[in-house]
């Protein structure tokens, strides 16, 4: 669960000279957001161990970065909280630190390097994030900057990943912002960074960082150095603000001039620095006649396939030259011809689709006039991951069909494990399809009962249109809710509705959570509708966290990030804006929540309707009972811990009470009775005692096996007289239950 | 341009880990403290994960490389190690459960040249498998045995019990498992050493790590299987009759369906159920027991009686004490939720006022939408005396409008089985097991009952009344019970029945080829 994901992501970090803890059994290991952020201060010749982002924050920091910021979401959440948690550090430095609203907010932010010599870097989630923030990274790079803007992306591809499968690439070149994709390795990365800075101001534009999702989660180390306080920063302002240059402006007739001056000068200004500053990387070897030209990104996964075929070793050298492109946008075409010349072939192993760089390899080489054939998706899969097994196969199409001399291709194919061999074996050895596992709400999740009722109040007026969105109320697509008819972004579902309702007899349901709510959702959502007098159901889940990201603070959480509360509320700016029906129901009360859902859909009052399902994420809550209860068992108080059973001797087995709840605590065993061979339901231990199975057995009135059972730590004194009197006779009643039986 | 020197490879392999868990069982704290411990043995080392949403209780994986040699050793060079898996060169594969550990092996992530998989042997059920309204479990022996058999060593313990008996996180279990492996080039210590450090839990965590550590040194641990409660009273002349009149081979079943049955009612209907089975005392020995199996469910159908008589037995509080972990001097506080309806109450009282009742709902329907949700604690006097009281009206039990129904339709059904019995053991089978389909409370009755009686109408009546073979009918009948418990809505029995009745039946088709 995430709550465990932060402290787990949290790798550790210390602080120690390399000399010294070579061989010192004794270091720290604690992981703690303290020790993560006081890996942040290291300095020139410490070692820095650690994940990947925060590797890129410390990067930061050694950049002279003036302000940061960003929007959250996997893979790199994490780094808003390092962000976040720095704050103190970051505020002696003089850098400004803004968890912004949304992506387009973080890159607006960016702006201030446009007329500043400040360096700024903000981060997201893309392609999603990318997406989001398009308008505002287009009037960015149009201008262009005079301090370094850099935009640090969590490419969500692949495995692991939760969003659709695009390429940031295409964003990177359709607005002139160059784009890096190091190779996945700590020293890299951190050099990348500080490159990237500097890239950016010697061509005047915005650099993209790209980290893929293993990357970015990835746990090394390298050699640190000082931080760098910013010339300019929060504790060293400027005394007057820019002066008025039309040139700066996103505007015509300006913007037609922009546009000539990112080919004219900006491309071959990157270019020449690229080259200058060796950002991409040449590995020779001895079989000259071919070569690899790949995506930074990939490099580790190749170098383990050439060690594993030979053709490489565990240190990087290989016998097929490669070039390794840190920067994947803008090319160098002096760097791919000059590495393509005197080449029969080359493999370009570039992941994702289309193939920006094997296109432009292409045409580099015509322009050229060199006859260097190009191999890569003819040999490669078109789209999909470029894992160990994809790439090896590539590699060895590529050799089979290059044929270099000097190569003993026999030995190659000898030495190539049967990856997908071994496979096909697994797959004999287990014959029916393994059930599948995805995410799904946590033991307690508020949001879960919402959905227990949308099902029972769908058994009474009917199916009905649910328009979902991104957050964790997502998993209700999946078992055993199955609801969800279209997800189409961020804060989206009310919108995405819009021609929807029209066209149907009953109303639809959108889905929203107060993330989604304040990202997007308020205004392309709730004000389109209001504007256009939409006729819907919104049901907002107010847990007080973007929960799937990690439990960041939202305008409306009840603490922000300066230990109060930032004072906004879902229900007040909604009446403001005159939502003629609203409703705030505990998300718990399913009962409550039928009823609701009933009126909203079958109520003859047009115009939007909205319900908030008010129940604070469980993670976020559980982890804040765990501090509050052991206090009170300290002190001698009353603890009261709640959590539910079934009697199985009363379950039949049915299990309509896990499809109406789908909670990890409520289970199955076999049953203990020897007559029934079915399975029946149980509550394991880590049942939080949200009280959704009393809640569900009442609303649907399914059956009367769940119990919930209260144990009270310190009762009083009065309490335990009474208990005890109790008890006694309640012994003696059930003996003589005994006795009657 | 001359050859490249290619650096020794052989034994100079990255040692390869991949932890198969679910989210927040702590994988990820699981692969700190191995990186820790490789770190803190100067062991360059890398972990990579893909968290993402899965961290909310889906599959997920966590990949460690670490080269055998301390970077003293190296000499400058850095060892290139890769972020990803690769079928096939896995040394260790670390499964946290039973299920991720068949994932892993259906990647290719355990392969016999190589891999030791360290994995448990518990289940922790999908949603898949528990939402099914049968017994939706995938099946455990085929990932056994592929455990067993796909990997060059298995080391097979059931972590979930060895965590719970001594209270550790099932992550510091499987570390110890992992440090006693052999395969990983870090001292014991180095891990004692790191989770010292850590301070939190450490010792809960250091007595897990020690657990495991012993569990991997030879013996393979495993959970015995839950015990089954044999229910009800000693009732001798009946257990006698059992042994004197029916086939050894089902005198075990019997048993345990005479002593459910005076437990549920008293003697009498023991021996009615005696009674019931005599038919088949010559029969089949597997149908005898079949039939006795499920009569004894349905005698003992479901009512408030039965429910409150299951609440209120002497052991219960006991049990569920233990549930919640109460100390000594703790108090733990039980609440029913109970929230009778119109036929709940029907169900209790004589045919006379529930047929009024029900009579008087069918004209002013709203008094049968009165259920009163009952929040009941059986922990206080007048909660524990209510449900006693109820559970005391089963010597009046026979009087009710629901024993009579459920009586006839008892009957009904047995004489459905007897007269399959008289045309073939197979079919009669078929026609006992669709009992399973009767079953729970409420709504969930109500479908079950309907549910067998279109199964009934369809498909058991045509075949006991045409006179052709039956085995095509026993796999049609087999077939229908399997898609009555496919989905709740009947949408998979509606489309199967939909085709059996088509002109061309299959059914008769499939009769006309066997015979």
């Amino acid at each position: 669960m995430a709550g465990a994901a932060r402290t787990v992501q949290r790798s550790a970090a210390y602080r120690g000279r390399l000399d010294e803890c070579k061989g010192d059994n004794g270091v720290s290991a604690e992981r703690s957001f303290k020790k993560e952020v006081e890996s942040l201060r290291l300095g020139a010749g410490d070692v820095f161990y650690g994940e990947g982002i925060v590797a890129v924050t410390k990067a930061l920091l050694q950049s002279g970065v003036a302000y940061v910021g960003g929007y959250q979401g996997a893979p790199v959440s994490h780094m808003i909280d390092v962000l976040v948690d720095a704050e103190d550090l970051m505020a002696d430095m003089g850098i400004h630190v803004e968890t912004c609203a949304n992506e387009a907010a973080a890159a607006a932010m960016l702006g201030a390097s446009i007329n500043y010599p400040l360096r700024g870097a903000v981060s997201w989630k893309s392609i999603v994030g990318t997406n989001v923030a398009a308008d505002a990274l287009s009037n960015l790079a149009s201008p262009g900057v005079k301090g370094g803007a850099l935009v640090i992306v969590g490419e969500d591809y692949g495995e692991g990943a939760s969003v659709i499968q695009e390429r940031t690439h295409a964003m990177a070149m359709k607005s002139g912002l160059w784009l890096l994709d190091p190779r996945p390795d700590l020293p890299n990365i951190v050099s990348m960074v500080e490159r990237g800075f500097e890239l950016s101001e010697a061509s005047h534009a915005p650099v993209m960082m790209m980290l893929r999702v293993r990357a970015c989660h990835v746990q090394g180390r390298f050699l640190a150095k000082d931080n760098v306080p910013p010339p300019v920063s929060t504790r060293n302002r400027l005394a007057d603000p820019a002066t008025f240059e039309y040139a700066r402006l996103a505007h015509p007739p300006v913007s037609f001039a922009h546009e000539r001056l990112k080919v004219d000068e900006r491309l071959p200004a990157a270019q020449a620095f690229i080259t200058e500053h060796g950002l991409n990387e040449r590995t020779e070897g001895d079989l000259p006649a071919v070569g690899i030209i790949l995506q930074g990104g990939l490099h580790n996964t190749l170098a383990r396939r050439l060690s594993v075929l030979g053709l490489g070793d565990a240190f990087g050298a290989s016998r097929l030259p490669l070039l390794v492109l840190n920067v994947v946008h803008p090319l160098v075409p002096g760097e791919i011809t000059e590495f393509c010349r005197d080449k029969q072939a080359v493999l370009v192993l570039e992941e994702g689709n289309p193939e920006y760089i094997e296109h432009q390899v292409n045409v580099m080489l015509r322009k050229a006039d060199l006859g260097t054939r190009v191999h890569g998706k003819d040999l490669l899969p078109p789209a999909g991951e470029y894992t160990a097994a994809v790439i090896q196969q590539g590699l060895l199409a590529f050799l089979e069909a290059t044929r270099p001399a000097d190569l003993d291709l026999a030995a190659v194919r000898a030495a190539a494990p049967s990856g997908p061999g071994a496979q096909a074996d697994a797959a004999d050895a287990l014959p029916a399809t393994l059930p599948p596992r995805p995410p799904q709400f946590c033991t307690g999740c508020p949001e879960r009962p919402v959905f227990s009722a949308i099902k029972l109040i769908e058994r009474e007026v009917g199916k009905v249109h649910i328009s979902a969105d991104i957050g964790c109320h997502a998993f209700a697509t999946f078992e055993p809710f199955s609801l969800g008819n279209s997800i189409l972004g961020y804060g989206m579902s009310l919108a995405s509705a819009a021609a929807v309702a029209p066209f149907q007899q009953r109303r639809s349901i959108s889905v929203m959570g107060d993330g989604g709510f304040w990202h997007n959702g308020l205004t392309t959502g709730v004000i389109s509708t209001l504007l256009n007098d939409g006729d819907s159901v919104l049901v907002i889940m107010e847990n007080g966290y973007t929960s799937a990201t990690g439990q960041q603070v939202i305008p409306s959480s009840a603490m922000g990030r300066h230990g109060r509360s930032p004072g906004m509320h879902i229900e007040t700016t909604l009446r403001a804006l005159g939502v003629p029906w609203l409703k705030r129901v505990r998300s718990y009360s399913v009962s409550t929540m039928v009823d609701t859902l009933r009126e909203a859909l079958t109520t003859p009052e047009r115009g939007l309707k909205v319900i908030i399902a008010d129940g604070e994420c469980q993670l976020a809550r559980q982890r804040r009972l765990r501090g509050e209860v052991a206090g009170q068992l300290a002190r001698g108080q009353r603890v009261v811990t709640p959590r539910f059973g079934v009697d199985d001797e009363v379950c039949t087995g049915d299990h309509s009470c896990i499809r109406l709840s789908g909670c990890p605590s409520l289970t199955v065993k076999p049953s203990p009775d020897p007559l029934r061979r079915d399975p029946v339901a149980t509550v394991d231990p880590s049942c939080v005692g949200c009280g959704l199975c009393g809640e569900v057995a009442h609303a649907a009135a399914l059956c009367p096996a769940f119990y919930q059972a209260e144990r009270v730590r310190n009762p009083r004194p009065l309490e335990r007289v009474l208990h005890g009197l109790r008890s006694t006779a309640l012994r003696w009643m059930r003996n003589g239950a005994a006795g009657a039986a | 341009m001359s050859g490249v020197e290619l650096q020794a490879f052989a034994g100079e392999r990255p040692v390869s880990l991949l932890l198969a868990a679910l989210g927040g069982e702590g994988g990820g704290v699981l692969t700190s403290w191995i990186v820790n411990a490789a770190q803190a043995s100067d062991l360059p080392v890398q972990a990579t994960s893909i968290p993402g949403v899965a961290q909310r209780t889906g599959a997920t994986t966590y990949y460690i490389e670490i080269w055998p040699q301390p970077w003293s050793a190296l000499n400058g060079r850095a060892p290139l190690l890769a972020l990803a898996p690769a079928a096939g060169e896995v040394d260790v594969m670390a499964a946290t459960e039973l299920l991720e550990a068949g994932r892993a092996i259906r990647g290719g992530f355990v392969t016999p040249e190589r891999t030791l998989l360290i994995a448990s042997t518990h289940r922790v059920y999908t949603t898949a498998e528990k939402m099914q309204m049968g017994d939706g479990r995938y099946d455990p022996q085929p990932l056994r045995k592929a455990a067993q058999e796909r990997a060059q060593r298995s080391l097979l313990l059931d972590l979930e019990a060895a965590a719970r008996a001594i209270e550790a996180p099932l992550n510091s279990v499987l570390l110890g498992a992992i440090a006693g492996c052999g395969r990983l080039p870090i001292p014991e210590d180095a891990f004692r050493a790191g989770i010292r450090a850590e301070g939190k839990a450490a010792e809960a965590n250091l007595r897990g790590f020690e657990a495991g550590l012993a569990s991997v040194r030879g013996q393979v641990m495993d959970t015995p299987a839950a015990p089954r409660r044999a229910r009800g009273p000693d009732v001798p002349t009946l257990l006698e009759r059992v042994r004197r009149e029916f086939p050894l081979t089902t005198q075990e079943v019997l048993e345990l369906g005479v002593r459910r049955l005076v437990d549920y009612q008293d003697a009498h209907y023991g021996a009615l159920y005696l009674d019931r089975l005599a038919p088949w005392r010559e029969a089949d020995g597997d149908l005898l027991a079949t039939v006795a199996r499920h009569l004894a469910v349905r005698m003992s159908y479901e009512d408030a009686i039965r429910v409150a008589q299951a609440k209120t037995r002497p052991e219960r509080l006991a049990r569920v004490r233990a549930e919640t972990g109460a100390a000594p001097g703790d108090l733990v506080v039980i609440t029913e939720f109970l929230k009778p309806g119109l036929e709940e109450i029907c169900d209790i009282l004589p045919e006379a006022p529930a047929r009024a009742l029900f009579a008087l709902a069918r004209r002013w329907p709203a008094l049968g939408r009165i259920r009163p949700g009952l929040h009941l604690r059986t922990t206080t006097l007048w909660g524990y005396a209510r449900l006693r009281m109820l559970a005391g009206l089963r010597r009046w039990r026979r009087g009710m409008w629901r024993f009579r129904r459920e009586q006839e339709r008892i009957e009904a059904w047995l004489e459905l089985v007897r007269r399959a019995t008289e045309r073939d053991v197979a079919l009669a089978m078929e026609v006992a097991e669709c009992a399973r389909l009767i079953k729970g409370y409420g709504d969930t009755h109500e479908r079950g009952t309907g549910t067998y009686g279109r199964i009934e109408a369809a498909l058991i009546r045509p075949a006991l009344e045409a006179g052709r073979t039956s085995a095509a009918a026993a796999a049609a009948i087999a077939e229908a019970r399997e898609a009555a418990l496919a989905d709740p809505d009947g949408r998979a029995l509606e489309a199967l029945l939909a085709s059996a009745v088509a002109p061309a039946a299959p059914l008769e088709k499939a009769a006309a080829a066997s015979a």
